[in-house]
């Protein structure tokens, strides 16, 4: 007998090669995109500086100082100090758990809310299409200003803590956003529901919450990624320009859209750049890790990526 | 088609009786009115009755609201409170001035959007596109009124070269031609900036379209064909690509005659957007609801161009 | 993008508006004002430093003076003004009988003459010889018709004509006569009124009406109906200094100097309101865009036009004040004690001198340290003490509970605070006031609000505690402290200051209403009514090439454009 062969069974050595699921695929090209990689990073970051700093830091939340005022970065502020002789880095963070979470809550609820109508607009068509379209309408109409004042008063009324507002007002941002997500929802429902594919789910017979959430909506996820992602941005944004009018985050409670508004002059601007700078950077860096996850996700998702 | 615009255009009625009772509601809610935000610390309380009667401010909501939802149907929109003057002749004294703007401001947005966004999506990856999607970032992560005050302070304070703000130099003496220039030197800026502050939603947005399109097979097909890389970029990728943009030409409309609250603000530009601002503040209810309910209706319009163009644009969609 | 929407949404000081319009409304104040200098604001006129770097396009602008604003509303109507702007235009296109000096008191203006009868009820005004600007000259007449427009139905301005008790008015408004029987015209140029009754203010009432011409005003004019008058809103005809010549909605209105002006024609022949904003109007006096404006005071704001060295700065006090206010009605604010201690308890002064540097002070009564009703005599200044609150809420009873909070028959020590959003003061008011509160044993709950909710809320009587600033009635007597007073939304009541600002207001003699107004003021103080924040001021700079202003608090830049010489 020469060189044992063993027979194909007992080469246990063989091991046959699993088919990841599209999710597992997806994660794995997710991973391997550099950019995207990056930006998930920045903004785990950026919850963990703004979370968890303020606890590191020597002031309180509470903390003024008025004969600190207005000074440049140094040693004991090392981000300079406001009009108040409040301590800026530690300012930034809390705001930046205000605007964060305001920026992503809001654009949850919103793509939620949209996608769902958005789907069932394209899906079904006829009656429900037209009833969804023109309560979408309707809210387009709506002018945001006089709803949040009256938010801000019934607030008021019910006694409900300034602390807590902020759920409502990221509530009523993304009750009112819902509508473009919903349109560009239906539009592409409106596409794809002609497709050979979906022909195919009607030979198969399957259910139309089937249909719906598990064929036509993932082909609609690029779009919606780019939409959300998008929105975040408009989100922080908004919240800086609802803060001046008492609706938005209210002082003393910082947001990074407050205290940009704050050096909104040309003399706190060209003298004072620690005061807008921080915020503004934060805000870009968000923006723009946000915006490379969301590259990065519609490209993982995307089948027919080649990468 | 036809039957479908005119089957849009009668589902806008109750829509907009829907929405005229909506923000009347909402007027009714918010407190305080013209009166109180006076705060005037000589009005007597019977002079603030008398005021209030004259107004028909004393009568009960709904009544209000059937007198209000009448007039406006003849076209009667009130009359300003804080103007003095009917609703319609306020608007039409400072709508075109915001339109000027919003006007140029699309178009120059949209082409370099389109621009951008194509280039952008053909060398993705490249450093091109990164430079790109790095400036689009920067445009659309800052306030507005952040980059006015920068744009005013470089361009006006620094370097001199653009006024500070307004629409036309004080005292200005000449013709017609002077008169233009001067109101094209004054409109740079706000320009200027809406310019920036659309463009990044608008460039991702073409973007993301154009590479979606650019995958497909017979994008494949026409390069194997052996066509123009260029061809094949602008007659077919570009066109398809833009398809869905076309929706969003319609949702311009309200924003054409809406005015820019901040951007007027900033450059003390006479837009109807701050007296939009004012009148809800100093609940001037005339002109706020007014001017809403006109603005829904651009809304409502705007919405029923997208839909057809896109069915235009778009064969496969079938709108019944 | 329909992002835009919510994008737009506005950081615009259009409160400023609100608050301007509030601070702006002098109308009667009289006789002499003692100048109390124990201020330690910094006011007063700062001189230009350095003339040659005024900028070019300021500097060759020889026959025209541009004012920068906030655009006005268009309404260039003394019947029919609202805003502070448009003031400002109708002071400089129209006259009154009698005109401010600068410390408050009146003189004549149109009326060459005033007599008073015995029984002070009948005033007899002799016409100085001035024409309107369309040619025609001012008469008898076209004081009459201004009365039946402020009288009239249907009217809907801001003068409360009936407050003058003119005999007949009554009967005008109600429309049942339709002359007003009060008002007799002798001769072209002299005519009387008679009044029910006197007060101290009448002869401001009567006097300082901004006389509008019969023939432009008066054509299709019929008694309860005054469309045919508002119709002519922007385009004025006066007496005045100048008049309009061309008017844009939101950006300018353009002015020439009234040659036929009955004080001399002015020196500026070119007047133009540029519409300004609060974000740029320093910069447009930095680039010689405009050549005037009217700049918040702050620290900053006053550096940088000192070193723009071509600057004049008129830095005066504001007729007005910043308060907290509180509901006297609530059963813990109800307690004077507790209210005192609350004012001993925050540090007013610190809040005021963070904000506005030297540039405003804390007071406390509700009157305006220039005026001639102003007292420091025994007024409590509550000055900031900490166990002198303490001590006095142990005395009403509050003692602190185990958990740091003060609670008397089982009722914790709980407060809500409401300020205007957006109004500096606030920012370091709530931080400071939280924090000073905490050490009292107060549990606060502090919020910003919009400023019509706080009004809104004020006028329902809903509120525990709020911030707030308003202007001065132009005379000490006012409905804010008498019980059930028109501005009284309190709770406040004390029989004895009810008594006193009835006396006042009828006492026509100047010393004794300063000693009537005085004990009033000394009570207010005492019962702890509000705590008073600040008196704030007001900066009007103006480009040095400039000269002849004659700007005080109650005399506004407007009544002496005419006497402004521009630097050839």
């Amino acid at each position: 007998m020469s060189a044992s062969a063993s027979p194909i069974t007992e080469n246990t050595d063989y091991r046959p090669k699993a088919i990841d699921s599209p999710w597992k695929t997806a994660w794995r090209r997710f991973a391997r995109n550099r950019l995207a990689v990056i930006g998930t990073i920045i903004i785990a970051l950026m919850f963990l500086i703004c979370f968890i700093g303020p606890f590191l830091s020597p002031y309180g939340v509470l903390d003024y100082s008025l004969k600190d005022k207005n000074l440049s970065p140094n040693t004991s502020y090392w981000l300079g100090t406001d009009k108040l002789g409040r301590d800026i880095l530690l300012r930034m963070m809390l705001a930046g758990r205000i605007s964060l979470l305001v920026g992503l809550v809001a654009t949850i609820i919103s793509v939620i809310i949209g996608c769902s109508l958005g789907a069932f607009a394209g899906f079904y068509g006829k009656k429900v299409d037209t009833v969804i379209m023109r309560v979408a309408d309707i809210f387009m109409a709506l002018p945001s200003l006089p709803i949040l004042i009256i938010m801000g008063v019934v607030l008021s009324d019910l006694g409900v803590e300034p602390n807590q507002r902020i759920w409502f007002l990221m509530l009523i941002i993304g009750v009112l956003n819902w509508t473009t997500i919903a349109r560009l929802v239906r539009g592409q429902m409106l596409t794809l529901r002609e497709q050979e594919f979906m022909q195919a789910t009607e030979a198969l017979g399957l259910k139309d919450r089937r249909k719906i959430f598990r064929h036509l909506l993932p082909n609609t996820i690029p779009v919606i990624i780019v939409t959300a992602t998008l929105g975040v941005a408009g989100a922080i944004l908004s919240e800086s320009a609802l803060s001046f009018l008492g609706v938005g985050v209210i002082p003393p409670t910082p947001s990074w859209g407050n205290m940009i508004s704050a050096a909104n002059n040309l003399i706190d601007f060209g003298k004072r750049p620690w005061l807008w700078i921080p915020p503004g950077m934060c805000i870009l860096i968000t923006t723009v890790a946000i915006n490379l996850i969301g590259d990065g996700l519609r490209d993982a998702m995307d089948p027919k990526t080649k990468k | 088609m036809k039957q479908y615009i005119i089957r849009r255009l009668l589902q806008m009625i109750p829509t907009l009786i829907g929405i005229s009772i909506i923000i009347f509601t909402i007027s009714a809610l918010v407190p305080g009115d013209y009166i109180t935000a006076r705060d005037n610390p000589n009005m007597t309380a019977e002079r603030a009755a008398e005021l209030r009667s004259i107004y028909g401010l004393d009568k009960p909501e709904y009544q209000r609201y059937f007198i209000w939802a009448g007039n406006m149907l003849v076209g009667n929109f009130g009359t300003s409170l804080q103007h003095k003057l009917p609703v319609t002749e306020v608007i039409g004294e400072y709508v075109w001035n915001s339109f000027i703007i919003a006007f140029f401001a699309m178009i120059l947005s949209w082409t370099i959007a389109v621009i951008a966004g194509v280039f952008s999506a053909k060398f993705q990856y490249s450093l091109l596109d990164k430079l790109i999607t790095l400036a689009v970032f920067i445009c659309m992560s800052l306030p507005s009124f952040f980059i006015g005050l920068l744009l005013i302070k470089w361009f006006a304070l620094d370097l001199k070269l653009l006024p500070v703000g307004g629409m036309t130099t004080a005292g200005l003496k000449g013709g017609t031609w002077t008169y233009i220039w001067d109101v094209v030197e004054h409109s740079i800026l706000p320009i200027v900036v809406l310019t920036m502050l659309s463009i990044g939603g608008l460039a991702r947005y073409f973007r993301t379209s154009m590479l979606e399109v650019i995958r497909q097979d017979y994008i494949r097909t026409a390069r194997a064909k052996g066509l123009k890389e260029r061809t094949v970029i602008f007659k077919h990728a570009f066109r398809n690509a833009m398809i869905p943009a076309i929706t969003l030409l319609g949702f311009e409309l309200p924003g054409l005659f809406g005015g820019a609250m901040i951007m007027e603000q900033i450059f003390a530009w006479p837009g109807i957007g701050h007296v939009y601002l004012n009148s809800i503040n100093m609940r001037d209810y005339p002109f706020m609801l007014g001017f809403t309910i006109f603005l829904a209706l651009l809304t409502l319009l705007g919405n029923l161009l997208a839909d057809v163009l896109y069915g235009i644009a778009d064969p496969r969609i079938r709108l019944k | 993008m329909t992002k835009k929407w919510s994008l737009m949404l506005v950081f615009v000081l259009a409160l400023t508006l609100v608050l301007s319009a509030c601070g702006d409304k002098k109308e009667s104040n009289n006789s002499n004002n003692s100048n109390n200098s124990n201020s330690n604001q910094e006011s007063g006129l700062i001189k230009a430093s350095d003339l040659s770097k005024n900028p070019d396009q300021a500097k060759n602008r020889k026959d025209t003076f541009i004012i920068g604003m906030t655009d006005p509303k268009g309404i260039f109507n003394p019947l029919f003004m609202e805003t502070a702007y448009d003031f400002y235009v109708v002071y400089s296109t129209f006259d009154t009988l009698i005109t401010y000096k600068a410390d408050g008191s009146y003189e004549n203006s149109l009326a060459d003459k005033v007599e008073v009868s015995e029984d002070n009820l009948t005033y007899t005004y002799t016409l100085k010889d001035a024409k309107f600007v369309d040619g025609t000259p001012v008469t008898s007449k076209d004081y009459l018709f201004t009365w039946k427009a402020i009288l009239d139905p249907s009217y809907d301005g801001d003068i409360d004509g009936l407050s003058a008790n003119i005999v007949g008015a009554k009967e005008y408004r109600e429309g049942t006569a339709s002359e007003i029987s009060g008002i007799k015209i002798i001769d072209d140029r002299k005519f009387s009124v008679t009044v029910s009754e006197y007060t101290a203010l009448t002869p401001v009432d009567l006097g300082f009406v901004f006389i509008m011409p019969e023939g432009y005003y008066g054509k299709d004019y019929k008694q309860g109906s005054l469309e045919s008058i508002k119709a002519l809103n922007s385009e004025p005809v006066g007496s005045g200094q100048f008049k309009v010549t061309s008017y844009k909605a939101g950006q300018e209105i353009v002015l020439e100097a009234n040659e036929d002006y009955f004080r001399g024609a002015p020196s500026i022949k070119n007047l133009i309101f540029k519409t300004t904003t609060d974000s740029t109007n320093l910069a447009m006096l930095q680039s010689g865009e405009t050549d005037m404006n009217n700049i918040v005071v702050s620290e900053d704001n006053v550096e940088a036009l000192k070193a723009m060295g071509f600057m004049d700065i008129n830095i005066l006090p504001n007729n007005g004040y910043g308060y907290v206010a509180f509901n006297h009605d609530h059963e813990i604010l109800s307690d004077v004690k507790v209210r005192q201690a609350l004012t001993y308890g925050l540090n007013r002064a610190e809040i005021v001198e963070g904000i506005y540097g030297p540039y405003a002070d804390v007071i406390n009564i509700p009157q305006s340290k220039v005026s001639w009703a102003y007292t420091e005599e025994d007024i409590n200044t509550f000055d900031f003490d900490t166990e002198k609150a303490k001590s006095l809420l142990d005395e009403a009873g509050w003692k602190v509970g185990a958990d740091g909070i003060r609670e008397k028959d089982g009722k914790k020590l709980k407060l809500n605070f409401s300020a205007t959003a957006n109004n500096p003061v606030v920012d370091a008011l709530l931080p400071i006031m939280t924090l000073n509160y905490k050490e009292l044993g107060i549990d606060l709950t502090a919020e910003t609000l919009e400023f019509n909710a706080i009004m809104d809320k004020k006028t329902k009587g809903d509120y525990d505690m709020f911030f707030a600033a308003w202007g001065l009635t132009p005379d000490p007597d006012n409905t804010i402290f008498i019980s059930d007073g028109a501005q009284n939304d309190f709770g406040y009541s004390n029989p004895e200051v009810d008594k006193l600002m009835a006396e006042g207001k009828k006492e026509l003699d100047v010393e004794k209403r300063k000693a009537i107004y005085k004990k009033m003021y000394q009570l207010i103080n005492e019962d702890a009514v509000f705590i008073y924040m600040y008196q704030r001021t007001n900066m009007e700079a103006y480009n040095a090439r400039a000269q002849g202003f004659d700007i005080s608090p109650y005399k506004d830049f407007p009544f002496s454009l005419y006497q402004v010489q521009l630097e050839q």
